[in-house]
């Protein structure tokens, strides 16, 4: 009974399915992105020293960088005569950038890993998703009313090499927004390991506890 | 020493017969299944809840502001602030998780009847209660699923005959969702626990007094009860083990699985998201509430929606005693039920189409038909078993009860 009424469910879902999907939603490239600690520095260089022209990151601090693992002197050169505390605001001030951008200042970037459906995916998949139209003109097919520029050159790489390059820079730019948005989330992975390590084995005892104290039931006297 | 101390209280205070009336020497019956572990759950969620909450709340700031801002202080610099917050807004989710299986449970097995009514209705407070407090912790974070939730919610009070206008603006303590709301809403978050813990007391008075149900759905005899302590807290225990795995497995790997990617925008009054949803846990009601054209409508299909399980006890009119496990047509009609939540669910889910228009609706008619049909069917499913030979296990329960009553 169960399995049938499920059936017909899914089948019943499977066919709304194509229909229910937005006719505007771009498919996103799943490719793996890095998680290596190389892979999140040259991402933190990528953005800091492009991305931030325009967008700020009101989350992170310079001293954050260190932590992650970017060299002393990159870090001091980035901040230039800010202090270590200072976030990475943006260099542009919002009327500079509303003047350059059509009215619109650039997104704040530390939570768009999280901001957006699809996380790293959809940054590595817009990043990438710049091309040029039949009539010359720029485009992107992730998000088509975009006023960011081409920034990576994705729509005037040639070569298929020059092309492996930008979807790598692409790739640790979104590795780099990942760690960005939530940075405690390897400490969180390592942490939940042990937990989950200790409740496994918690709960073993606590069901061998069980059985011993079930095991018992029958010399269980009635209750007054 | 230590007993000289325990007669020094129970001279002043009845902990000895406490403990032996309502643990030690309380029967429960000796057949529970391992559904009947989430009212405890339910409960540990509830703590849970409360101790990472007063924590959040030392770091939080209840400003439009300062709020979101404020998260994200507790997710980068406070001392595993990650932790407390994932904590927080998982067990959210598994809160409901956890009630709506113990629901599942009640209307599985017949739960509900008599003499239940009282426990299965307090219970029905505290779901209210509990749908009350997740949507004002919602608003918290103050992101545009935030914002834009609390704004349809409350906009749904402007359905109230003559003072709908006024009702919504007195809600948010301004003409639209603000700074006022925030306030409010937090002050409201922190002060529901306390109400909800008096609820769950009452709950358990009552749960108490008319003791646990069991699978079988008739009162076991004396000797078939077991004291809750040892057997059932340390089976509880075994459950909270196992719970916890799996609560613990999304804490730590996808906390994220709950948390709407719009949610991670600051609200943003300006500015309304293509698509508002409202948590996973809502989404059936929602779904009913859109099936309906009509704001009025809508708005007192959906409270019906929630408020019709009060009356299962007196929909239920069979003779014949347990849950769905004797009653073949019942079960036919709790799958189909649970299915058509599922649908709702999928289509409260799903940005408005002529599609999910109609499943919405038809599977808005399914759901009250379920309710409404119950009388009929248990009528007619009673008459059916009476007719037949009823199932050996179940002719020997109802002896067994037969003889108890005669004595």
């Amino acid at each position: 009974m169960i399995r049938m009424l499920l059936a017909t469910f899914s089948a019943l879902l499977l066919a709304w399915a194509p229909g229910a999907a937005h006719a505007n939603e771009a498919v996103l490239d799943h490719s793996p992105l890095p998680e290596d600690k190389a892979a999140l520095v040259r991402g933190a260089e990528i953005v800091a020293t492009n991305c931030n022209g325009c967008h700020g990151l009101k989350y992170l601090r310079y001293r954050h960088l260190l932590n992650l693992g970017v060299s002393k002197d990159k870090v001091d050169e980035w901040r230039g005569s800010q202090s270590l505390d200072a976030v990475l605001a943006s260099q542009m001030s919002d009327e500079a950038a509303k003047e350059s951008f059509g009215g619109v200042v650039p997104p704040d970037l530390s939570l768009m890993a999280s901001a957006r459906e699809g996380g790293g995916h959809y940054l590595y998949s817009y990043l990438t998703a710049y091309h040029n139209t039949q009539d010359g003109v720029l485009g992107n097919t992730v998000f088509p009313e975009t006023r960011m520029p081409d920034v990576l050159g994705m729509a005037t790489a040639t070569d298929a090499q020059q092309k492996a390059g930008i979807q790598a820079q692409a790739k640790d730019v979104s590795a780099f927004l990942i760690w960005a948005a939530d940075p405690h989330a390897a400490e969180r992975k390592h942490l939940g390991s042990y937990v989950l390590a200790y409740l496994a084995f918690m709960t073993v005892l606590l069901y061998l506890w069980k059985r011993r104290i079930w095991a018992r039931i029958d010399q269980e006297p009635p209750i007054e | 020493m230590f007993k000289q101390t325990i007669d020094w209280i129970d001279q002043r205070f009845p902990l000895t017969s406490f403990v032996k009336h309502e643990l030690t020497g309380y029967p429960t019956p000796r057949n529970l299944s391992y559904w009947w572990n989430f009212g405890f759950l339910a409960g540990f969620v509830l703590v849970l809840q409360l101790a990472t909450g007063i924590f959040l709340a030392m770091h939080y700031k209840p400003d439009a502001a300062l709020a979101f801002d404020s998260v994200q202080h507790i997710m980068r610099d406070v001392n595993y602030g990650w932790l407390l917050r994932y904590l927080h807004s998982t067990g959210a989710s598994a809160f409901f998780v956890v009630v709506y299986i113990h629901m599942a449970r009640t209307l599985y097995y017949g739960s509900y009847r008599k003499p239940r009514e009282l426990l299965w209705w307090t219970g029905q407070i505290l779901l209210l209660l509990l749908m009350a407090i997740s949507f004002m912790g919602y608003l918290l974070p103050w992101g545009q699923m935030s914002y834009w939730g609390a704004a349809v919610i409350t906009n749904l009070f402007r359905a109230t005959p003559f003072i709908g206008d006024q009702l919504v603006v007195w809600l948010r303590g301004d003409y639209g969702v603000g700074d006022a709301t925030l306030t409010r809403f937090f002050a409201l978050h922190y002060l529901f626990p306390f109400i909800i813990s008096a609820a769950v007391v009452i709950h358990l008075v009552a749960l108490h007094s008319v003791k646990s149900s069991n699978p079988s759905g008739i009162n076991l005899a004396d000797k078939d009860n077991i004291p809750f302590h040892p057997y059932f807290t340390i089976k509880d225990m075994f459950g909270l083990g196992v719970y916890l795995m799996v609560f613990c497995w999304f804490v730590f790997f996808a906390p994220n699985a709950f948390i709407e990617a719009a949610n991670n925008i600051p609200a943003n009054p300006m500015q309304t998201p293509a698509h508002i949803v409202p948590e996973w846990y809502f989404l059936p009601f929602y779904a009913i509430l859109r099936a309906v054209p009509d704001l009025i409508g809508g708005v007192i299909a959906m409270a019906l929606s929630v408020l019709i399980f009060a009356a299962m006890p007196y929909m239920d009119r069979s003779r014949i005693p347990g849950g769905a496990h004797y009653r073949p047509f019942y079960r036919i009609l709790f799958y189909l039920f649970a299915v058509d939540i599922l649908v709702l669910g999928w289509v409260g889910s799903q940005p408005v189409t002529n599609t999910t228009v109609i499943v919405g609706q038809v599977a808005t008619f399914v759901y009250f038909a379920a309710f409404l049909a119950l009388p009929f069917i248990s009528k007619i499913e009673e008459r059916y078993l009476m007719s037949r030979k009823l199932p050996p296990a179940l002719k020997s329960l109802l002896d067994a009860q037969g003889e108890r009553s005669a004595k």
